[in-house]
């Protein structure tokens, strides 16, 4: 960045008037003010609370050390909703930008008709309510008049069976979100430089070895961007479950958002939802950096 | 995430349409109403003015069955014409994070507010004391009795519920079977179960005899009492889920579908649904059940029996029973609005045609001692039902929400994820006490008439 600096690509230019800094000022302020506001003061909360026995309902808040971390440790139902949330991230996060790539390079192909057709259809669900869409799926799986049982000739009580639970709830989100990696990845393919291309097809590469060496590394940058953020919103992700679920059948279908949400507002063990929030925090926040350190722009 | 949602639901909880202590309507100067004074122990004479006649608005929080409380709201407005009262419906979900949050706000909080008993200890620090004299309460409601708290009463109960079998008529006619048949014993319940389910030629199950899907844990809590252990250990501390009588009753319920074959865990989701649907003929529900039959499906033909019992012997208790609790009063309401909120559960309690109306929309045995007998509701299922045995249902106490949530889990573990039953318990078990340590909560099934240790 320094270098950059120095060579005058990113020179400060001196504020020009007082009303500039008056407006610079302003506008720090108030994002100082909102990140205060929305982050600092709610983690220092999270991160003293997780050390209480913290019920802000009745205004409990006994001090009981790292009683919640350990209990968080033991618990069975913890370390099982980490694993799913594993489970759920992998998969959802390989389909989302499987099918979201595969879609993208086809709708961006010049032999695809109707485009824009095609791009609101798949956006589409994107754009959907959550809630609305997650209570249309679970009227789809139910085993008695779902439409899924119906079309396919199951007969699986999806919902209620610990082995397709869970899929079913990744299913349904990779439908619904995959039309975002959609639209990130067709945008992505559109400011890739068409010399590349050409220069390809004169050396003979064929359709195969174009995609894999020339528009997957160009891509990577968004690549990058779909999978981190994707993996961010999947370890929240707790509405399906609300939905769908409740977590069951027993806890096979917890994810760790969702075994916050249930300690907290079902529980209204705050303090011990204060913990686990931390730790996914941390997950959270680890894994961007190994993100950004293993597969980052090495330009930089 | 956890505080954000904190304060996104703080702002959640004051959205609606308020204009609780704003001084508007019509003043009133007649207190003398000619009304005749109303009750037995507890007395409301209406013969009086409220907030000195002043205009007045109040809120009161419920979840459900918004006109029947209305119509209460309606009845006291007609004598105090200066009292306006909102009646706000907060869904069931998210009603208990909802209202603390509310109530922290004073004034601009409901004065009155619908309670359910296993809420009890987050709602405790906001509530009012009733301005009744405890004896006369007491002799008035005398399960008031089990509430008193440093000799005073927050909250009561309005009526008692508990399950019951629900029967479909028509399929129970289409079987062959007549009132006659109506079982007592399990075993008699099994086999009339079985004359009430259907099979295709593929053997897949069209009709279920009795189907318990989605309350599974209901029924299960308080069926251990048939095989003669209580819920909770002596001192009401500790919860034994995980003891012989639980595991009798789990055996009972998975027998019931796995054995019998008279129902199906995957036969839909949801028994309720099922029965308005006629797709199953039994089903065991709480007396609620009536008036959501009479809401949205008035046209279908049910009867209702006791819970059938090992043998055909009295049993230690037949099942468990709860208060359906009274509103409570907001003590960070302004002094106006805790003046109209007494007035009103003075009204309230001395009533008898609200008590009487409460238990019949309710499907409630009234805990109006005066009330257990009357004419009006000796007809109703949940008194024609329980009511000859009502001395034999055990009332474990405000058993905190964490007792249902976790036998939820356990119940789904050992039907759907084929875990052994011991170890669902076991499980349930061990997260039930902790949770209970960190309350007040004390059982009180030594309290019940036949209590054995």
């Amino acid at each position: 960045m320094r270098n950059r600096e120095e060579k005058g690509m990113f020179k400060r230019r001196p504020l020009q008037s007082k009303s500039e800094v008056w407006m610079r000022n302003i506008v720090m302020g108030i994002l100082v003010v909102y990140m205060a506001v929305f982050l600092i003061i709610p983690v220092i909360m999270v991160i003293a609370g997780s050390f209480h026995q913290w019920n802000p309902l009745n205004e409990t808040y006994n001090w009981i050390g790292i009683e919640n971390y350990v209990r968080m440790f033991s618990y069975p139902t913890f370390w099982q909703s980490m694993l799913n949330t594993v489970i759920f991230c992998v998969f959802v996060v390989f389909f989302r930008v499987t099918i979201g790539l595969a879609v993208a390079y086809a709708l961006n192909s010049k032999m695809t008709r109707f485009k824009t057709f095609f791009r609101t259809v798949f956006y589409m669900p994107t754009v959907t309510p959550l809630v609305a869409v997650a209570y249309v799926w679970k009227i789809m799986y139910n085993p008695q008049f779902g439409l899924i049982d119906k079309i396919f000739g199951l007969d699986i009580n999806w919902l209620f069976d610990s082995k397709f639970a869970l899929p079913a709830l990744m299913l349904m989100t990779v439908w619904k979100d995959f039309g975002y990696a959609v639209i990130l990845f067709l945008s992505g393919l559109l400011s890739l430089p068409a010399d590349c291309y050409e220069s390809a097809s004169l050396d003979g590469a064929d359709a195969w070895q174009t995609f894999r060496y020339i528009t997957l590394p160009l891509l990577k940058p968004t690549m990058l961007f779909v999978v981190v953020t994707s993996i961010i919103s999947y370890l929240q992700a707790y509405v399906p479950v609300l939905v769908m679920t409740k977590g069951g059948p027993g806890t096979s279908t917890y994810l760790s958002s969702y075994l916050v949400y249930d300690q907290a507002f079902k529980q209204y063990n705050f303090g011990y939802a204060s913990a686990i929030s931390l730790f996914i925090l941390v997950l959270t926040a680890a894994f961007t950096v190994i993100s950004f350190k293993v597969t980052g722009n090495k330009d930089e | 995430m956890i505080v954000i949602l904190t304060c996104s639901l703080t702002a959640c909880a004051g959205s609606g349409d308020n204009n609780a202590g704003k001084e508007t309507g019509t003043k009133d100067t007649e207190a003398d109403k000619g009304l005749p004074v109303m009750g037995d122990q507890i007395t409301y004479d209406p013969n009086h003015l409220v907030n000195d006649g002043n205009p007045i608005t109040i809120d009161w929080w419920v979840w459900a069955s918004e006109e029947m409380f209305r119509s209460i709201a309606d009845a006291y407005e007609e004598i105090h014409p200066n009292v306006a009262i909102n009646i706000i419906n907060n869904p069931w979900d998210g009603y208990f994070t909802k209202l603390p949050l509310s109530l922290q706000k004073g004034e601009e909080g409901p004065t009155l507010f619908n309670i359910h008993n296993s809420y009890e200890n987050l709602l405790m620090n906001y509530i009012e004391p009733y301005d009744i004299d405890t004896k006369e309460f007491i002799a008035d409601y005398p399960s008031a009795a089990s509430h008193v708290k440093d000799g005073k009463i927050y909250y009561a109960d309005y009526g008692m519920s508990t399950g019951m079998v629900y029967y479909n008529k028509k399929l129970w006619k289409e079987a062959g079977l007549t009132e006659e048949d109506i079982p007592v014993t399990w075993e008699e319940f099994i086999e009339i179960a079985k004359k009430l389910t259907k099979f295709d030629e593929d053997g897949k199950m069209t009709r279920a005899g009795f189907n318990y899907n989605n309350y599974f844990h209901a029924i299960a809590l308080g069926l251990n009492y048939q095989f003669g252990e209580n819920m909770f250990s002596e001192d009401g501390r500790v919860s034994q889920v995980d003891g012989v009588g639980m595991k009798k009753a789990v055996s009972l319920l998975t027998d019931l579908f796995e054995k019998y074959h008279v129902g199906d865990k995957d036969f839909g989701t949801d028994c309720e649904q099922s029965f308005y649907q006629e797709q199953s003929a039994m089903v065991f529900v709480w007396g609620f059940f009536v008036n959501n039959l009479k809401t949205n499906y008035p046209d279908l033909e049910y009867g209702t029996f006791e819970i059938p019992t090992p043998e055909h012997d009295t049993p230690y208790a037949y099942y468990r029973y709860n208060g359906e609790a009274t509103p409570g009063i907001n003590k960070n309401a302004s002094a106006a609005q805790k003046e109209v909120g007494q007035d009103f559960m003075r009204f309230f309690f001395a009533n008898d045609e609200i008590q009487i109306m409460l238990s019949r929309e309710g499907g409630l045995i009234p805990a109006k001692e005066a009330l257990m007998e009357s004419e009006e509701l000796k007809d109703t299922p949940i008194v024609r039902t329980v009511g000859p045995h009502i001395d034999r249902y055990i009332w474990p106490g405000a058993m905190p929400s964490t007792l249902e949530n976790n036998m939820k889990i356990a119940g789904e573990d050992i039907l759907y994820n084929g875990k052994a039953p011991d170890k669902a318990l076991k499980n349930a078990a061990g997260i039930i006490d902790v949770d209970l340590a960190n309350t007040d909560f004390t059982a009180s099934e030594n309290l019940y008439q036949y209590y054995e240790k």
